[in-house]
């Protein structure tokens, strides 16, 4: 699968990428990575090693200060109707019902009434949250946040999800389940992903390629190729294959820190 | 409600013990009436008043919400163009903010001359005590917009009017409401001063201000108590009226409101 996937145009190139913040240290140095359509690819490494930046980069939400990205032959900033960011928190609207929010995008790309209450009911039903479509953000769990936050970004179809640790403030059992059902999500909706985290299970359940950042300067270390296909189910993570490739990129992370 | 009732009781025996130290004072002291009327002379003077404290409440009562929604409307959109420019702020505050150190007593004389005794004159100086909460919550609630919703915004390439009305004007609504409900505490406070320092009885009765300058000049002091007594009837109606406004706005989603589970 990944390398079928790697004979394709590379949908999103970043050529020789550097970010500094004014006169700080150098955040991201000389990164450089091509992603086909249809991959799902982790920025997974220690912390202050710019993975979240370059997610923020791709999207267009801050400029690189060295070298080019591309997304589908145009910049990040004018190719933002083909993207989607999922944040860290939720970042849901409080005053906005839980349908309000799915259809947030929706509104603002100016669909009309009816073709918004089809597709807000859809995404609902995909994220298993139609019973909840009334509620307001305070009366759900994280779980159920995320899970709001994931519809609202797909609801526009993106061809790219950049997703920032989405499941990293939620306990283990909650993130194996939502792991799962993004996976699902994908298969009936397929996007091209871009995933932040700090958890290598979930960097190697997920992807199809796993690109292991060193810090200061943010450098690309590694980049591991999961050979496993989709749809995957949550008994993968029981395998003797998926806890050896666990267990290499554990020690690729490992390598880096001791950097 | 048994515990309700029973909560009840500490304030109640508290005004009880009150007024017994009321009529202590004035038998011992042998006061005279027109210096401290007793409880129940208040009263009478209430009931045989009513209908010029009623037409008197009804005058402030008009001034206090005229005033009341100028300053909210005004305040509001004075906010909003604050809000969206660091510029427009720089250039106005200072003059925002000695505006408010300008004490109305002073203010009013000049709004008598230029709009002459009366209604124009009590809504202008209720508006100017009014306005200034508005102005300075709303304008905070406006300049601090979640920054990651901005992103979020941007992800969807919202326009600038989007933004305006989808995320900054919601988002500024609990700091907008806050400064409406001090501007409904002053309100009546408000009226009734610029109607002691402006009112005028032209069209038959003046307000609750006015009133009591003409109760003090005839020596009437339990008329005056009364007087006292209708404006915390009066200002207490009011306020009550703004929270449940502001209630009403809020209370499904903001944190302030919203019952923890």
């Amino acid at each position: 699968m990944a390398t079928a996937a790697m004979n394709q145009p590379p949908i999103v190139k970043i050529d020789r990428v550097g970010k500094r913040f004014g006169t700080g240290p150098v955040v991201l140095d000389g990164i450089e990575l091509s992603v086909a359509k249809g991959e799902f690819v982790s920025l997974i490494g220690p912390s202050g090693c710019g993975k979240s930046t370059l997610l923020r980069l791709i999207a267009g939400l801050t400029d690189a200060t060295a070298g080019t990205i591309s997304v589908e032959g145009m910049t990040p900033a004018n190719a933002r109707e083909l993207m989607f960011f999922v944040f860290q928190d939720a970042n849901l609207l409080p005053w906005r019902r839980v349908a309000e929010n799915v259809e947030l995008p929706l509104l603002l790309r100016g669909d009309t009434e009816g073709k918004r209450r089809e597709r807000v009911a859809h995404m609902l039903e995909v994220v298993g949250l139609s019973a909840a479509a009334t509620r307001y953000p305070w009366q759900l769990s994280g779980g159920m946040k995320m899970r709001v936050s994931i519809a609202r970004a797909l609801s526009v179809a993106p061809d790219i999800l950049l997703l920032d640790e989405p499941f990293g403030a939620l306990d283990e059992m909650t993130r194996d389940k939502l792991n799962e059902d993004l996976l699902a999500i994908r298969e009936r909706d397929p996007f091209t992903g871009f995933f932040v985290t700090h958890s290598v299970t979930e960097a190697v359940f997920l992807s199809s390629r796993i690109v292991v950042l060193s810090a200061n300067p943010g450098r690309v270390a590694t980049v591991i190729d999961v050979p496993f296909g989709y749809p995957r189910s949550g008994e993968l993570r029981e395998t003797p294959e998926f806890l050896k490739l666990l267990g290499e990129t554990t020690h690729a992370l490992r390598a880096v820190r001791n950097h | 409600m048994k515990r309700r009732l029973l909560a009840l009781i500490p304030p109640a025996l508290t005004g009880l013990g009150l007024i017994a130290l009321w009529y202590a004072v004035k038998r011992i002291f042998e006061i005279p009436t027109f210096v401290l009327p007793s409880p129940d002379e208040v009263l009478t003077a209430a009931w045989t008043e009513k209908a010029v404290l009623w037409s008197a409440m009804m005058v402030t009562v008009q001034g206090a919400l005229l005033g009341f929604l100028a300053a909210v409307s005004v305040g509001f959109l004075l906010a909003m163009a604050l809000g969206f420019s660091p510029r427009i702020k720089a250039s106005f505050y200072p003059y925002i903010l000695v505006m408010q150190m300008m004490p109305v007593t002073i203010l009013a004389p000049v709004f008598v001359l230029w709009l002459g005794q009366g209604l124009p004159s009590i809504v202008a100086i209720t508006f100017m005590i009014g306005f200034f909460p508005v102005v300075a919550n709303t304008t905070m609630g406006f300049i601090s917009v979640d920054r990651n919703l901005q992103e979020l915004f941007l992800m969807c390439k919202a326009t600038r009017s989007q933004e305006v009305r989808y995320l900054r004007i919601p988002g500024a609504m609990p700091y907008f409401l806050t400064g409406m409900k001090i501007a409904g505490t002053l309100a009546p406070i408000g009226a009734i001063v610029g109607d002691f320092l402006a009112g005028s009885a032209q069209n038959g009765v003046g307000g609750i201000g006015y009133m009591t300058i003409s109760y003090f000049s005839q020596l009437k002091t339990p008329a005056l108590f009364a007087t006292g007594l209708t404006a915390c009837v009066m200002g207490f109606v009011f306020v009550g009226g703004v929270n449940w406004l502001h209630w009403r706005l809020l209370h499904s989603w903001h944190d302030s409101m919203v019952k923890k589970e």
